[in-house]
């Protein structure tokens, strides 16, 4: 049973079926939950495909008719100040830190369509549309996973079409919900597989756009650092170019940013409004939004991931490679492993986490290892600036990883957020004001509610909220007069909202948080970042969400 | 009673939608589908049937491969078989054509009860259902809120203008276009859905002789007619002017 239908879930599903049909034997049943809607919905990437791990999966996947087409041609690397830019002279590709040679430019929503279909074709049962909320245990083994019910109202009573979730059961479980899976997240505290350090993640925002043909050349990559981040933040842009005039214009900002009153959102606007980026997108038409989050922490990040009955795949052990901006590859690549895995554990009829090492095993001796620790420590090199890390990656790279003075230490990054007092010392910035606000012109920048409207999202508007906040007092209190609200800005979708309070409320300061939860494109960046970890991510009722069709 | 209900593929709504290069339909390769909504109530009050009185719901469409979706959809959700009239000419087709489609794949079938939406969300002509009643020569009745059957005969409760029914005694066999809310739409189960993977779905290539019987030549977003005029002069002569301008230009005094 495998969650997740991304290409880390989706390989491992292949992997297993491709195993059955060469090993034979009694025949395994294999399914896939999915919560979005259609497979593939919920994909959100660059996306420059690394095909390694494709070629690994299915080898013969040209004459299967992958989209996988768009070879990458030139590659380019700027500097950008907030009126001009300096191109890096090309890097030797052994330097490159974006390694993109022999890679495509893809849409993953529809590569993960086609990988569906390819799992279809071997008799996989995908059920799209079914969310998973909880792991099912016995003592600490895992034994399956409960879907959630569907066809309750807002006020948690049943509707008429009441649907309750089941419990599936199986011999093995792959948890692959992607990055800060729901479910990862509670077997990892539950069992206690932190690795060793923490996890941190950065988000990426992203904008499909049209624009005349001629202004790049399909197969163009371009990667920006620098404006409009500081030298405290860390992160850039990128543009690939698809096809027909089709544009992937994203911003990917580490969610370890010390302002509290700085907006993701506001910064991929600046991005957009830099001479060099307008100049491409001017007299183009945005087509689509979204936004997703993604592991960023690196080898030592990744938790134990075999557990008694269960494993965990791709972003939701944070398989990325982070330098090179890259998970795709390795969530296939750790599928097939962890596949392998499963697959000899049933047939010996022996699923504890010692069978099941066997993942362990092929992830360390395989390419996922020799591709991610000698990079091991450049997210912590990118705390510091883009640019630094730049330059430490040829050096990381040219030295196998070591540094000179061993590891550097790490933090969640929630923790880095600091409290207006102190970030601004003599200053009292407006709470409501971000302070990297831009005026947008709905032309080549947008405000939040505008782009969701581009996220195709859709959810039934009679449910319960699926944002958990602990206790939105903290919000009224303690987190407007310290962060000054960060969740306003650093969610992408404008699910939450500081409103006038209601008259008669004591004690607070005037505003209390409302959450429009229909709007969220599960991104997760409220999970991670909100500074009291009071948010809680659950799914929403099955099939809601973005609808990334081209992302 | 044997039971078809027709359902149609539509683009989302979820998106602001675009115009083609040729300006004569919606840019739909890069838009993702559903089931019409109409169709999708008529697909479950063609399920309540069955569950009262028995028999079987053959789900029909027609369109390009493409709609194989909405069929396991529908399929996923009970129906039990499915007869998909393929043709990419059906992409955009009018009631008129694809009425003709259905009705040349259905009519062997002898349905004892035919459902459709009332109307489709792409086109909104509201003839499909009609035009095919005509074709399989049975009656219709549309706009259909509540469907009783007893003893081979229908009584339906229609939706008129302004708040008011009407209930119409009808014999089977039949045809009712379906309106959106009648009931509550089920979900597909786990089960459910694997069950569809084993279900008959009978492929059928429309006659050569199909065409078109209306053709889209230009297809644009309305204007916005917002617009603002600054009347000039003294405010009594701006006053007067305003008036004029209410009543001759825009025609609203
Ligand atoms: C802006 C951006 C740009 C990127 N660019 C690139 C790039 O250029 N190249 C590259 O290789 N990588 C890139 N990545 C990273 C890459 O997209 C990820 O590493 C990859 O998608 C991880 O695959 P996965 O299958 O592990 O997780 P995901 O792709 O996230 O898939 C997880 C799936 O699980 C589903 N799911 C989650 N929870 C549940 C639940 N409880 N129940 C049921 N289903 C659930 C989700 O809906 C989703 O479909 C980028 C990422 C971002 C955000
Ligand atoms: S509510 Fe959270 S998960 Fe949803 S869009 Fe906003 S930040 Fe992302």
């Amino acid at each position: 049973m495998i969650v997740g239908g991304g290409p880390a879930g989706l390989s491992a599903a292949i992997r297993l079926a491709t195993r059955q049909q060469h090993d034979g034997g009694e025949p395994l049943s294999i399914a896939v939950l999915e919560k979005s809607r259609q497979s593939g919905s919920h994909m959100l990437s660059g996306a420059v495909l690394d095909p390694s791990g494709l070629d690994e999966l299915l080898p013969d996947w040209k004459t299967r008719g992958a989209p996988v087409e768009t070879q990458v041609r030139g590659d380019r690397i700027y500097y950008l100040t907030e009126r001009s830019q300096l191109r890096f002279p090309p890097i030797p590709s052994s330097l490159d830190p974006f390694q993109n040679h022999g890679a495509y430019i893809i849409s993953l929503n529809r590569f993960v369509r086609w990988l569906s279909e390819q799992a279809e074709a071997e008799g996989i049962d995908i059920f799209t549309g079914f969310a998973g909320t909880d792991v099912l245990y016995d003592g600490d083994r895992v034994v399956g996973v409960r879907t959630g019910d569907r066809g309750i109202d807002k006020h948690g009573e049943r509707k008429g079409t009441f649907e309750p979730g089941v419990d599936i059961h199986a011999a093995v479980t792959i948890f692959a919900d992607g990055v800060r899976g729901n479910l990862t997240k509670t077997l990892v505290q539950k069992l206690g597989l932190d690795g060793p350090a923490p996890q941190t993640y950065a988000i990426g925002i992203k904008e499909l756009w049209e624009v005349p043909p001629a202004r790049l050349d399909a197969g163009t990559v371009m990667h920006t650092m620098g404006y409009p981040l500081r030298s405290e933040e860390f992160g850039g842009g990128f543009i690939y170019a698809l096809p027909e005039g089709k544009l992937a214009v994203g911003f990917v900002v580490g969610l370890d940013y010390r302002d509290p009153l700085f907006d993701p959102h506001m910064a991929f606007q600046r991005f957009k409004q830099h001479p060099l980026i307008t100049e491409l997108l001017t007299g183009g038409e945005m087509v689509r939004y979204g936004a997703k989050a993604l592991p960023e922490g690196g080898w030592y990040a990744i938790p134990r991931c075999h557990v008694d009955g269960a494993l965990i795949v791709g972003d939701a052990a944070g398989f990325l490679n982070s330098m090179r901006l890259k998970g795709i590859h390795l969530a296939m690549k750790s599928g097939i492993c962890a596949a392998d895995a499963a697959f000899e554990a049933v047939r010996a009829g022996d699923v504890s986490a010692s069978a099941l090492a066997t993942y362990q095993e092929l992830i360390n001796t395989g390419s996922v290892r020799r591709e991610l620790y000698p990079v091991r420590n450049v997210h912590q090199s990118f705390g510091g600036g883009m640019l630094a890390g730049l330059a430490f990656s040829g050096l990381s790279l040219l030295t196998g990883g070591a540094l000179p003075r061993g590891r550097l230490s790490s933090e969640p990054g929630h923790r880095r957020l600091t409290w207006m007092a102190r970030y601004y010392r003599t200053e009292h910035p407006d709470p409501d004001v971000s302070s990297n606000a831009v005026k947008v012109d709905r032309a080549v920048t947008f405000d939040k509610l505008t782009n969701v409207h581009y996220s195709g999202t859709r959810h039934d508007e009679d449910q319960p909220v699926h944002l958990l906040v602990q206790d939105t007092d903290i919000c009224r209190t303690r987190c407007r007069e310290e962060y000054g609200n960060p969740c306003v800005r650093f969610c992408p979708a404008n699910v939450y909202e500081m409103v006038p309070e209601d008259a008669g409320a004591d004690g607070g300061t005037g505003r209390r948080l409302q959450i429009n939860a229909s709007n969220c494109v599960h991104c997760k960046t409220c999970d991670i970042m909100d500074p009291f970890q009071i948010i809680d991510w659950v799914p929403p009722e099955g099939g809601g969400g973005p609808e990334y069709e081209g992302m | 009673m044997k039971i078809a209900v027709c359902v149609k593929q539509v683009v989302t709504r979820e998106w602001p939608l675009r115009i083609d290069d040729a300006a004569t339909w919606v840019q739909d390769r890069d838009a993702s589908f559903e089931m019409n909504e109409p169709d999708a109530y008529a697909l479950e009050e063609a399920l309540r049937l069955k569950e009262r009185h028995g028999g079987e719901v053959v789900v029909c469409s027609a369109g390009p491969a493409r709609v194989a979706q909405v069929i396991r959809e529908a399929l996923a959700r009970g129906a039990d078989r499915a007869i998909r009239v393929e043709s990419d000419r059906l992409a955009a087709a009018d009631g008129g054509m694809v009425a003709e489609a259905l009705a040349s794949a259905m009519r062997d079938e002898a349905f004892d009860l035919v459902l459709t939406g009332l109307q489709s969300d792409d086109q909104g002509f509201a003839q499909t259902g009609v035009v095919l009643a005509e074709l399989l020569e049975i009656p219709h009745a549309t706009i259909i809120m509540e469907v009783q059957v007893t003893d081979g005969t229908l009584r339906v409760k229609r939706e008129l203008e302004g708040g008011w029914f009407q209930w119409v005694s009808m014999p089977t066999p039949a045809l009712l276009t379906i309106q959106s809310g009648i009931n509550q739409l089920r979900y597909a189960t786990l089960k459910g859905i694997m069950a569809a993977k084993k279900k008959d779905v009978r492929v059928v290539e429309p006659s050569p002789d199909l065409t078109p019987h209306q053709e889209i030549l230009e297809l644009y977003v309305p204007e916005k007619g917002k617009q603002t005029r600054l009347i000039e002069g003294s405010p009594g002569e701006a006053a007067i002017e305003l008036v004029r301008v209410l009543r001759e230009e825009a025609r609203v005094i």
